[in-house]
This record gives C-alpha cells, sequence and structure tokens, in this order.
C-alpha cells in the first residue's frame, strides 16, 4: 500500500512530522514575541505620555 | 449517542476562561487607532506564524477539507499543496507584500489610493468588505452544525451556542483590537494544533493506513489519488486553485493583515515562509478524517450529505477526554477566525469605506468607531449568518464570494505594485469585470435557456475566466487613458 501511494504516505509523514514540531517551536518562540511586543508597547506609550 | 462528557465539558470550559481573560488583558494596551488595528506594526515571526494559522483554519474550513478528504480521496488535498506553493514562493521572493509593507498602509485599499485615487481606494473597500462579510456569513452555521453533530446536542441549542460564542469573541475583540487577536490566536494554535494532531494519531493509529487507502481505491479509483485522472478535477481545478490561491495569500485580508501588523517586510516574509506547510496540513489533516469517515462509516450512517460525515464518524470514535481536547480545538479553530476576521473587515470599513467621511478624528474618537464598527459586524452576522438560513448551493456561494473580490485586488495589487502604466481607469475596468464575470456565471446557470451553455463551461473555467479577463481589463482600461507618469510603488518606497 505504501509502495503504491509513495507520495501521499510521505506527505502525510512529513505533515504529522512539521506540525507536532513547528507547534512545540512556536509555542515556545510565541511566548517570547509576545512578551517582547506588549514590553515595546509598554515602553512607546511611557515615551508618547498619557494619550 | 456521542462520547461527550462532563470530563470532555471541563476541559472546553477551562479553555474559554483562558482565551477570554487572555483576550480581554490586552485592552490596556490599546492607545491608538495602530495598536488596534496592526497591533502597532510590533508582530514577529513566531507570534506572526501561529496567528496566521490559526486565522486561517476555522470549522468551516475542517468541515470543507474534510469533505474533500471524503468525495476525492488524497486528491482533495491538492487546493492547500497549490496555496502552500504560492505562499512560499511569495515569502521568499517578497512578491507584492514586500511593498506593500514598505508602503506602511493599514489596508490594501490604503496603498491603491497612492497609485489609482481616493475613488479606487474607496470601491476596493466596498468590494472587500462586501465579499468578506458575505463569505463570512456562513461561517457561524456551519460551525455550529459540527458541535451539534459531535457532541450530540440538541439542534435547536445552536442559535443560543453559537450566539454566545460570537459575543464572548466580540467583546474581547472589541476591546483588544489586533493586540487581543493577535495572543488569543496564539493560544487558540496551540490547543488547536494538540486537538488536530491527537486526533489524526489516533484515526493512523486505529483505523490505519491501509484501510484509508482501500477506501479511498475502492470509492475514487485512481482519481482519489492522482487529480489529473479525476473526472470532477482535472488541469482546469488544479490551475483555478493555483491562481484562486495565489490570490488569496496575494489579497485576502485576514492574510494580509498579518504582513501589515509585522515589525518590518523581512518578518512579513518571513511568516509567509514560515506558514506556508501549514497549508498542506490544513488539507491533508481533516482530508484524512474525511476518508477514515469513508473507510468506516456506510452510507446509511454517513448521510446524504457527506458534508456531514466527518463530524458523524468523530462523535463515535473520539474517546471521552480526547473529545473535550477536540472540540476546544474546533472552538479556538472558529474562535480565532471569528475574531480576526471581525477586526480585518472593521479595519477596511474604518479605513477606506469611512475615509472620506474622516476629518482629524482624535485617536480616541477612532478608537470608538472601530469599536462600534466591530459591534455592528457581530450583529449582522447573527442575524444574517445565524438567524437566517443560506438557500442553495454553499461551496458556489463561497467560491463566487470569494473571486468577486480575490480576482480584482489581485489585479490591482500586482499592478499598483510592478506596473508603470497602470491607473485608475484600468483599476475600474478591473473591478467591474471581477465582480461581473462570476455573478454573470451565476445567472447564466439559474436561466434555463443558458444553463447548458455554463454547466459545458463549468465553474472551473469560469473562474480561470474571470482571472484572465481581470487582467485584459486592467490592461486595456489603462492603455485607453494618457499615459501616467508615475513610477511603480516599490521604485517610490525605495
Amino acid at each position: 500500500m505504501i509502495s503504491g501511494h509513495w507520495f501521499w504516505w510521505l506527505l502525510t509523514i512529513a505533515v504529522m512530522v512539521w506540525y507536532s514540531t513547528i507547534t512545540v517551536y512556536v509555542a515556545v518562540r510565541g511566548t517570547r514575541d509576545i512578551r517582547q511586543m506588549l514590553h515595546r508597547l509598554k515602553n512607546r506609550s511611557k515615551a508618547d505620555g498619557p494619550s | 449517542m456521542t462520547n461527550f462528557s462532563w470530563l470532555d465539558g471541563s476541559i472546553v470550559g477551562l479553555y474559554l476562561l483562558a482565551t477570554m481573560i487572555a483576550g480581554v488583558v490586552m485592552r490596556k494596551y490599546v492607545a491608538k487607532v495602530e495598536h488596534f488595528l496592526v497591533a502597532g506594526r510590533e508582530m514577529n515571526v513566531y507570534l506572526g506564524i501561529a496567528s496566521l494559522a490559526a486565522t486561517e483554519f476555522g470549522i468551516v474550513t475542517c468541515m470543507y477539507t474534510a469533505q474533500n478528504g471524503y468525495e476525492k480521496g488524497f486528491a482533495g488535498a491538492i487546493p492547500g499543496i497549490c496555496q502552500a506553493l504560492a505562499m512560499f514562493v511569495i515569502g521568499l521572493t517578497g512578491f507584492c507584500i514586500k511593498p506593500l509593507r514598505d508602503s506602511g498602509a493599514m489596508t490594501i485599499p490604503e496603498m491603491f489610493e497612492k497609485r489609482f485615487g481616493r475613488r479606487i481606494r474607496w470601491a476596493a473597500g466596498v468590494v472587500i468588505v462586501l465579499g468578506g462579510l458575505l463569505n463570512m456569513g456562513v461561517f457561524l452555521r456551519t460551525g455550529g452544525e459540527f458541535l451539534v453533530l459531535v457532541c450530540g446536542f440538541d439542534v435547536k441549542y445552536l442559535e443560543i451556542a453559537m450566539t454566545t460564542l460570537l459575543v464572548g469573541v466580540a467583546v474581547y475583540t472589541i476591546l483588544g483590537g489586533m493586540l487581543s487577536v493577535l495572543v488569543t490566536d496564539f493560544l487558540q494554535f496551540v490547543v488547536m494544533s494538540v486537538g488536530l494532531i491527537v486526533v489524526t494519531a489516533l484515526i493512523l493509529a486505529n483505523v490505519g493506513w491501509d484501510k484509508l487507502v482501500t477506501a479511498v481505491q475502492t470509492h475514487h479509483g485512481a482519481g482519489g489519488f492522482n487529480p489529473f485522472v479525476n473526472p470532477q478535477m482535472g488541469w482546469p481545478y488544479v490551475l483555478f486553485n493555483l491562481f484562486l490561491n495565489t490570490a488569496a495569500c496575494l489579497t485576502w485580508q485576514a492574510v494580509i493583515a498579518r504582513v501589515l501588523a509585522a515589525k518590518d517586510s523581512q518578518t512579513a516574509r518571513r511568516v509567509y515562509t514560515g506558514t506556508a506547510f501549514f497549508f498542506v496540513c490544513r488539507f491533508i489533516v481533516p482530508g484524512l478524517w474525511g476518508m477514515a469517515a469513508l473507510a468506516t462509516l456506510g452510507p446509511a450512517t454517513a448521510g446524504e450529505n457527506s458534508l456531514h460525515a466527518m463530524p458523524r464518524f468523530l462523535s463515535t470514535f473520539v474517546p471521552v477526554g480526547v473529545m473535550g481536547i477536540l472540540v476546544a480545538a474546533m472552538l479556538a479553530a472558529d474562535m480565532s477566525t471569528d475574531s480576526s476576521y471581525l477586526l480585518t473587515w472593521g479595519s477596511v470599513i474604518y479605513n477606506d469605506v469611512l475615509a472620506p467621511f474622516r476629518r482629524n478624528w482624535s485617536e480616541r474618537k477612532g478608537l470608538v468607531v472601530n469599536r462600534a464598527i466591530i459591534a455592528l459586524i457581530g450583529v449582522f452576522l447573527l442575524l444574517y449568518g445565524l438567524w437566517y438560513p443560506l438557500k442553495g448551493d454553499l461551496w458556489t456561494y463561497l467560491g463566487v464570494t470569494g473571486t468577486i473580490y480575490l480576482s480584482s485586488m489581485t489585479t490591482l495589487l500586482i499592478a499598483c505594485c510592478y506596473w508603470r502604466r497602470a491607473n485608475n481607469w484600468g483599476a475600474a475596468a478591473a473591478i467591474i469585470c471581477g465582480a461581473g464575470v462570476p455573478i454573470g456565471y451565476l445567472v447564466f446557470e439559474q436561466v434555463p435557456a443558458t444553463r447548458p451553455l455554463a454547466e459545458k463551461i463549468g465553474p472551473y473555467y469560469s473562474g480561470l475566466a474571470t482571472y484572465v479577463l481581470v487582467g485584459a481589463a486592467m490592461v486595456f482600461g489603462s492603455l485607453l487613458k494618457p499615459v501616467d507618469t508615475q513610477p511603480p510603488l516599490e521604485r517610490r518606497v525605495g
């Protein structure tokens, strides 16, 4: 079954491996992105003064 | 009878609480319209990937991609492969998205004004909002149908459940704008991905690869694996999907909102290349769920509507505990899409449709108007999408509303960035043609005298013709006007 449809089998495996990996990686790096984004916005608001 | 229990309900409740808190807390960071619409342009790569992926996967996506798997087998994943290729190439080259982000615009029509004038900006805004809102109008009901089928709830609760969900999403979007959308998208991406991966792993382990392949082979033959030999697909289907998905990557406002919120054009390009393969997952994962429904359910259990085969299968296949994760994942998928779409169409209404009426509005007034627009869109969605049942074929409806917008906006964007002779005559011709051809095809389909001709042409040739004709309208319309000496926008922004 695998040899007959190797393209779809490989693509399915690639999807599972890539998606699992990217979920963990993005979860870690995305948390850092959120912290930095909020920190920069806070600093900009302080620099701009009350609006 | 389904496997949804009190444990699953608790998991879902916990997820909803965490999302609402995270969304509402973002309000304190919103001081300006720029914070509200494009998160102060502070979005970095990984937050962008999470947000883009979460936004572009809603329950409606899951339903249709699963239906593709059920009806077309593995070949049903072709649109996802096309979109992944398009997004990767656009991210790699910066085609259109680099000049768009470098222009400093908050929406696509705002960029058009610099080249085509105020009227085209306004007309483009109207087309984008009409196409987008009509497209989004069907999301709520389809999402509700999935949840009712999977959880085994009484269908009379569908409206109440989806209304409550929309109100919750609208509350945090109104308060925190793009900042709430990005942060909740991030949470929703994680929850959604865990659910999708766990359920797919269960299917591969318990149903098995061989059974899936055998089911596709039995029901669809070679056409279930190769789109070019599938009688329902063929090269027009593949080519049309390549055009449609390239256009979606370039101008679908919910996607482009991430380009415009990115720190710079380099970040926007990295978000595109980093998210590209997700679009293969977006079709393969629910496609496998649809194929599992095909392999395990008999025609009596699956029901007449192939759209409902996948949720019916999941309602009995997914065990207690995992069912809570699945429902939380699907709610996450739907909420992230709804919040992004509410904000994105609202931003075009504020920034472009209301542009002629804005005269020195303060930041405070701008924020109030933006929030009011989102609330009104929410009311429209409830009235149009949930309480008013759509008549006719849903897929045709989505295709037409999408093509009306995507064909003309993509042509305008490419011409705006790279063609020196493009001008407002060409832009106006392209917008009219982009709306006229798909609507004309629909009319041909409905009128008995012209129906055979419409059937002979088919939706894919009609879709391809729209893109070609819109391109031709832009060229001929622009050439008819005396020479415009303005250089392409990319040169001007350097």
